[in-house]
């Protein structure tokens, strides 16, 4: 997920570079509050075990191997601002001493593999394992965090690389960066990660969790997270309203055609997909509500429509895995770092 | 120099007929990326002309140059630029054939698998020049595949000079001296030395696995054991703050970081530096006015 340089257009390298500053401006802040002197070597050996375990094979299948990210695991034993310090500091050093990863794509990788991964990772995980979880509860958190945190990367890498055609092309039209539009580049990421990366990802922060628990659980006591949840709303509430970006992509994602688009593109319809592509009917098709005309105002809505189910789904799977847990959660010291 | 035990990974004698198990191959990547570090380090000592600049005046350079290469569209320009990273290479001692095979394999080979399915007509239609179907390959298609691939070597090699001839501490210093905070710079310092420990902390465990199998074991065995490495790496690393901090306590460390600013420019790096904007300039102005995209 190391982008090197000359995929991104300058465009986009200024913004997030520039966006990178305040946020570690913020996260500075915060561990320096948090961890007063003790900072320096903990982010360092933060760092460090960032580097290091990217280094690990981890046999997949059929004898392949892959390496682990590991930024929701070191977001869940440093706490989520920590981690974004210490995956930085991982990258740029990744950057400057072993020549992976670009020199002005730094804000991009650190957006994708320091700010979202751990934070999605995090908060998920601090959202589904609560405040005092059961192991089981903690694992299945971990496991949960970790495989979306690297799979909303991905797809924010995917975003990065997509809007390069958008935003950079010459007269007749052809791309100047990184070719691919947003409906190849951001499920060829998404895929990608779903598939192969993700799982892993999640296979091995909840063994490492595991095995932490057994051995040494102080590391994975609870951070405190009430106050930074509301952070995550807001930002939640900032990505709902920034849905009607959407529309701005032309067409229909690849792999996604209706029966007509199908038919128009390639002559026929499949017989299997003629038979069994009428089966459902959606209540809001195309992310456009039947009862509201304005495109963008019915995108939005579509959107805050999905993001609630999908939050109330996810708190009524937190309030059942809290119920069956009930009395038999071990008691984890209150506290952290960050 | 580089010490004889950083080498002998890749000297010890493989397993099952040549075929490595996966503690060797992760022993020998590992073995290889410290060893990078080290030879980094030798050639960054040894004379060269981007070794005898300021690192101030190198890093701001090397960023300029990358930072136009990502402005820079013509073909003609970008391979001109390509070109420039190999002749500051060789002026440097860096072997030529060695610093293409690291630009190909860290960022080269990637942008062609990358840029191959944008070569076709499946993504860029245009003029066939090869015909293939729908994976034949266009003219416009081939150019944007030539353009990503020449940008993404420069900017890569542009990366790797700033690697290969900086002292990593030289490096800290010029960070210092332009105004990142000597904290950060501590940190990183600190993260570069605990991250070679670690590093040969993660070999020894899988030389001492690869030494004490018969076979390579099953991928579920080897998982379970890699996921054990790791969560002891993770206490290992932890248990490490707590004693680099206690050890920075008792030798009187009260949260002020010493700066290891100490650098002079001299007009040499000053011509440099303006030779380099001035390159610059000509470079994205022969883009704009007078090449064809």
């Amino acid at each position: 997920m190391h982008i090197p340089d000359g995929y991104l257009g300058p465009q986009t390298y200024a913004v997030l570079d520039a966006a990178i500053i305040p946020i570690w401006i913020v996260a500075g802040g915060r561990i320096k509050k948090a961890l007063k002197t003790k900072q320096v070597p903990l982010l360092a050996l933060g760092a460090a075990f960032s580097f290091v375990i990217m280094m690990f094979n981890v046999p997949v299948i059929g004898g392949s191997t892959g390496h682990a990210v590991g930024a929701t695991l070191i977001a869940i034993i440093l706490g989520p601002w920590a981690a974004c310090i210490a995956v930085s500091i991982s990258l740029v050093v990744q950057a400057l001493v072993f020549g992976d990863g670009g020199i002005t794509a730094i804000g991009a990788n650190v957006i994708n593999m320091a700010v979202v991964m751990p934070f999605v990772g995090f908060y998920l995980y601090r959202l589904i394992a609560g405040d005092d979880p059961s192991p089981a509860r903690r694992v299945t958190a971990a496991g949960i965090g970790s495989y979306l945190g690297i799979v909303a990367a991905a797809v924010a890498a995917g975003i990065e690389f997509g809007i390069q055609p958008l935003i950079a092309h010459t007269a007749s039209g052809q791309a100047l960066y990184a070719p691919y539009p947003l409906n190849v580049a951001v499920p060829a990421m998404a895929l990608e990660h779903m598939l192969f990366f993700g799982p892993l990802e999640a296979v091995v922060t909840m063994g490492i969790v595991v095995v932490l628990a057994r051995q040494d659980s102080a590391l994975l006591q609870m951070k405190p997270a009430a106050k930074p949840l509301r952070w995550l709303w807001a930002g939640f509430a900032g990505l709902l309203l920034l849905t009607p970006l959407g529309t701005l992509a032309p067409g229909t994602a690849w792999g996604e055609w209706s029966v007509s688009e199908l038919k128009a593109a390639v002559g026929y319809v499949p017989a299997g997909l003629e038979k069994v592509g009428g089966l459902w009917t959606a209540t809001i098709p195309d992310y456009a509500p039947s009862v509201i005309r304005d495109p963008l105002v019915g995108y939005f809505l579509a959107a805050v429509v999905g993001a609630a189910l999908v939050v109330g789904v996810t708190w009524v799977i937190g309030k059942l895995l809290a119920r069956r847990d009930g009395g038999s959660a071990h008691p984890t010291p209150p506290g952290g770092a960050a | 120099m580089i010490p004889v035990l950083a080498h002998i990974s890749d000297t010890a004698p493989r397993k099952r007929g040549g075929v490595r198990s996966l503690a060797r191959r992760t022993a020998d990547t590992i073995s290889g990326a410290v060893r990078e570090v080290l030879e980094n380090d030798d050639l960054a000592s040894s004379p060269g002309l981007m070794q005898a600049l300021d690192p101030r005046v190198k890093l701001v350079s090397i960023v300029l140059f990358a930072v136009t290469a990502s402005f820079v569209h013509s073909l003609a320009v970008l391979v001109a630029l390509v070109l420039a990273t190999m002749v500051l290479a060789a002026a440097s001692g860096v072997g030529i054939g060695s610093f293409a095979r690291k630009v190909w394999s860290s960022a080269g080979l990637f942008g062609v698998l990358l840029s191959a399915p944008a070569a076709t007509a499946w993504i860029t239609p245009g003029a066939v020049l090869v015909p293939l179907g729908p994976l034949s390959i266009t003219a416009p298609g081939l150019l944007i595949a030539a353009r990503l691939i020449t940008r993404v070597a420069a900017g890569a090699g542009f990366g790797l000079l700033v690697v290969w001839t900086t002292r990593w501490t030289d490096l800290l210093r010029a960070l210092g001296a332009l105004g990142v905070p000597d904290l950060v710079v501590a940190t990183l310092a600190m993260t570069q030395k605990q991250i070679m420990s670690l590093l040969r902390t993660v070999e020894n465990m899988h030389l001492a696995r690869e030494s004490r199998m018969l076979s390579g074991g099953t991928a579920k065995e080897n998982r379970g054991w890699v996921v054990e490495r790791m969560a002891f790496v993770a206490r290992r690393s932890m248990k490490t703050a707590d004693d680099v901090y206690d050890a920075m306590l008792s030798r009187g460390f009260a949260g002020e970081m010493p700066s290891l600013v100490d650098l002079r420019a001299t007009a040499r790096d000053r011509i440099w530096l303006a030779a380099s904007a001035a390159a610059c300039v000509l470079a994205i102005g022969l883009d704009r006015m007078v090449l064809p995209l």
